[in-house]
């Protein structure tokens, strides 16, 4: 398989402060491959993911999305991927539909192509009936699913998800990741950060737990859980290689 | 041009769905034109049609006194009050009814004034006569005496421009008085040394008449009142406060992170920035209109003069154009700098406030001093009060006011070159 994304000795440090939000790492992700980046509050996931998308400058070190330098080439793969963060990122006095034929406009999409999409993306997440529907008036589970459809409208090759059920319903979680795990069969690759250890175990092909901007460990959940005698699980290795102390 | 067409349609309808914001959009600043229209008007009225109180003491009841006195009476400024003479103390009693507030003024001619004024008019012309001459009158019998005198009490709040008014205002009538008694002494003399009775029919007449214009560009004539100056300045000041909520727009999207979705999207966000400002823009020009109506409809109903929109409407549609979008502009640019709602709205309404001030909004720049006149030209509310005064005063046309388009035009470009260039370089849109 080819590499989709290409982490190379990745730093980067905020201005006023003296530690590294992400300090020298390097990974890479395959094509059609589901990874989990986990870890503790403040650990440096929700940077790592803003580095890859664009969003962010590193300090230091390099990035290839798609073949392509995250620099040089950032509107190109902007083209190739998706979005869903982790606040709602909607807004809240438009309906459902009208939220998404914006960022569905923002793409490029136009016309009876997005109508359909539209359509067949609120079908498969329930929402169909409440298209016309302000989002301000939705449960939580109702507005994170309405995030996920915004970030995978243009069908992007590669897609970023910060913590994209935090927060919800049971029903609606399980809807969310059985679609990821669709769209991952259908070739998307997928980045994901969570606290989920349970939803990481069961759906990534690969996790890399990350604490103070570093990687702790990472690999298969299934070969790690074999390589740590005293863990049954993901969370386990979790606890046993972040600690027991509360974070920020 | 689909993500403009995009961003524009979805601020229309945002800005649609919250009807409460639209409603201050548009209520506030025309609730802003009509008290402030209401309240400067009333402020000249206080000076031209409401009649100051004058506490008068007539001490001469000679000539002098009494045409001093009729004079006041008479103008339309002053209500003349007779202090009561046969008190204690008169001049005790004016100076503390002033001094308590009772009056703002209060003015004492003092004894003997005419018989003073006679004489030194009469000491003046025989002292330029030849010396023979002179003798006829018994000259050497004449002395010259002291001035006749008003002393003008004021109480320490009265404002400088009302003690101008009576000092100009007794200064015209003891000009005319003089006038009166220097014809009155010429008389006597003629009689005297040619026994000649002088035809006194008519009395002494004003010899000069002044007549007050205004000059314009074309030659048609507005009358300046409070309408035709406040509603310009106040519209203006309103539209610049499209930036509190341009601005808040913009923050709103940051922190919920939708602009960090729209910063994934390839290509530039100028055409999300230009939705925004082509929304705004359109607000700013409907402001404008129910503004400049309520000059023109409401505000006659309320007693006030009608403005009028003067002669060249395409230059003055032009300026409300430009002024609209260098308000947009600014609002864009401080909503992509500031870093929270509070910046925003404290800087953006206090930046405001300080260009309505430096721009000749509150007051009038010629009477400012030289330095402020010059620091007034760096404000873009300046440049747009201009451009109205000019269309809307002067009768200017678009050609006339072009250096105020042009400056306003540059100061939207500015705006938005450097909104798109912070948009581009932060973390987030």
């Amino acid at each position: 398989m080819d590499v989709a994304i290409d982490v190379i000795k990745l730093s980067k440090e905020y201005k006023n402060t003296s530690t590294l939000a992400v300090d020298d790492i390097s990974f890479s992700i395959e094509e059609g491959e589901m990874f989990g980046l986990l870890g503790p509050n403040g650990a440096g996931k929700t940077t790592t993911i803003s580095i890859l998308c664009g969003l962010l400058q590193s300090t230091k070190g390099e990035v290839i999305i798609g073949g392509m330098n995250s620099i040089t080439h950032s509107d190109s793969i902007k083209k190739i991927i998706g979005i869903v963060p982790q606040d709602i990122a909607l807004y809240p006095n438009l309906t459902a539909y009208e939220n998404l034929r914006f960022f569905g406009n923002m793409q490029g999409i136009k016309g009876t192509h997005l109508k359909h999409r539209i359509s067949e993306l609120l079908g498969i997440f329930g929402l169909e009936q409440k298209a016309k529907q302000k989002v301000n008036t939705f449960s939580g589970g109702m507005k994170r699913r309405v995030n996920l459809i915004a970030g995978i409208l243009h069908a992007p090759k590669i897609l970023f998800l910060d913590e994209p059920t935090v927060g919800i319903d049971v029903q609606s979680r399980k809807v969310i990741m059985e679609y990821l795990m669709t769209l991952k069969q259908v070739g998307m690759t997928i980045v994901y950060s969570s606290h989920h250890m349970e939803e990481a175990e069961k759906f990534c092909d690969r996790v890399a737990i990350i604490d103070f901007g570093k990687i702790i460990v990472h690999g298969k959940p299934n070969n790690m859980i074999e390589k740590y005698d005293n863990c049954n699980n993901l969370e386990d290795i979790f606890i046993e290689t972040t600690g027991r102390s509360l974070r920020d | 041009m689909l993500k403009y067409l995009a961003s524009t349609l979805k601020e229309i309808i945002l800005l649609t769905r919250d009807r409460g914001g639209l409603a201050m959009l548009f209520i506030m600043p025309v609730a802003l034109i009509i008290i402030m229209t209401l309240l400067q008007d009333s402020t000249f009225k206080a000076l031209e049609e409401r009649k100051l109180p004058i506490l008068i003491l007539n001490m001469d009841q000679d000539t002098f006194g009494i045409n001093i006195y009729e004079g006041l009476s008479s103008s339309s400024f002053f209500s003349v009050i007779a202090q009561e003479e046969n008190s204690q103390d008169p001049v005790g009693s004016l100076k503390k009814r002033v001094a308590s507030g009772e009056f703002q003024i209060g003015i004492i001619i003092k004894s003997d004034a005419s018989n003073r004024l006679r004489n030194n008019i009469r000491y003046n012309i025989i002292k330029q006569l030849p010396e023979e001459d002179s003798l006829f009158f018994g000259e050497m019998s004449i002395q010259r005496k002291d001035k006749p005198k008003i002393e003008i009490y004021f109480d320490p709040i009265t404002k400088n421009s009302f003690k101008q008014s009576i000092t100009s205002a007794l200064n015209e009538f003891s000009s005319g008085v003089e006038a009166k008694v220097l014809f009155n002494v010429y008389s006597s003399l003629f009689k005297e040394l040619l026994d000649m009775d002088m035809n006194n029919e008519g009395g002494f007449k004003k010899l000069v008449d002044i007549e007050t214009l205004y000059a314009t560009n074309d030659g048609q004539m507005t009358v300046p009142n409070s309408v035709q100056h406040n509603v310009p300045a106040w519209t203006i000041f309103a539209m610049f406060f499209i930036v509190i909520p341009l601005a808040g727009n913009i923050i709103k999207e940051r922190e919920t992170g939708i602009s960090q979705r729209l910063k994934v999207v390839s290509g530039s966000t100028l055409p999300i920035i230009l939705g925004k400002v082509t929304t705004y823009f359109f607000v700013g020009i409907l402001q404008a209109v129910s503004m400049l109506a309520v000059g023109v409809w409401v505000l006659p109903l309320l007693g006030l003069p009608q403005l009028i929109l003067g002669s060249n409407i395409i230059a003055l549609i032009l300026l409300t154009a430009l002024v609209s979008l260098a308000a947009s502009g600014y609002g864009v640019v401080i909503g992509s700098i500031a870093n929270s709602q509070e910046q925003s709205s404290i800087f953006g309404s206090i930046s405001v406030v300080i260009l309505a001030a430096i721009g000749g909004i509150w007051v009038p720049v010629f009477i400012m001093s030289d330095i402020m006149q010059k620091v007034s030209m760096i404000s873009p509310l300046n440049w747009a009060l201009r451009g109205y005064y000019d269309v809307l005063l002067r009768n200017s046309n678009t050609f006339e006011i072009l250096p105020s388009l042009i400056s306003l035009l540059s100061f939207f470009v500015l705006c938005l070159g450097i909104a798109w260039r912070f948009n581009s370089t932060r973390k987030s849109y």
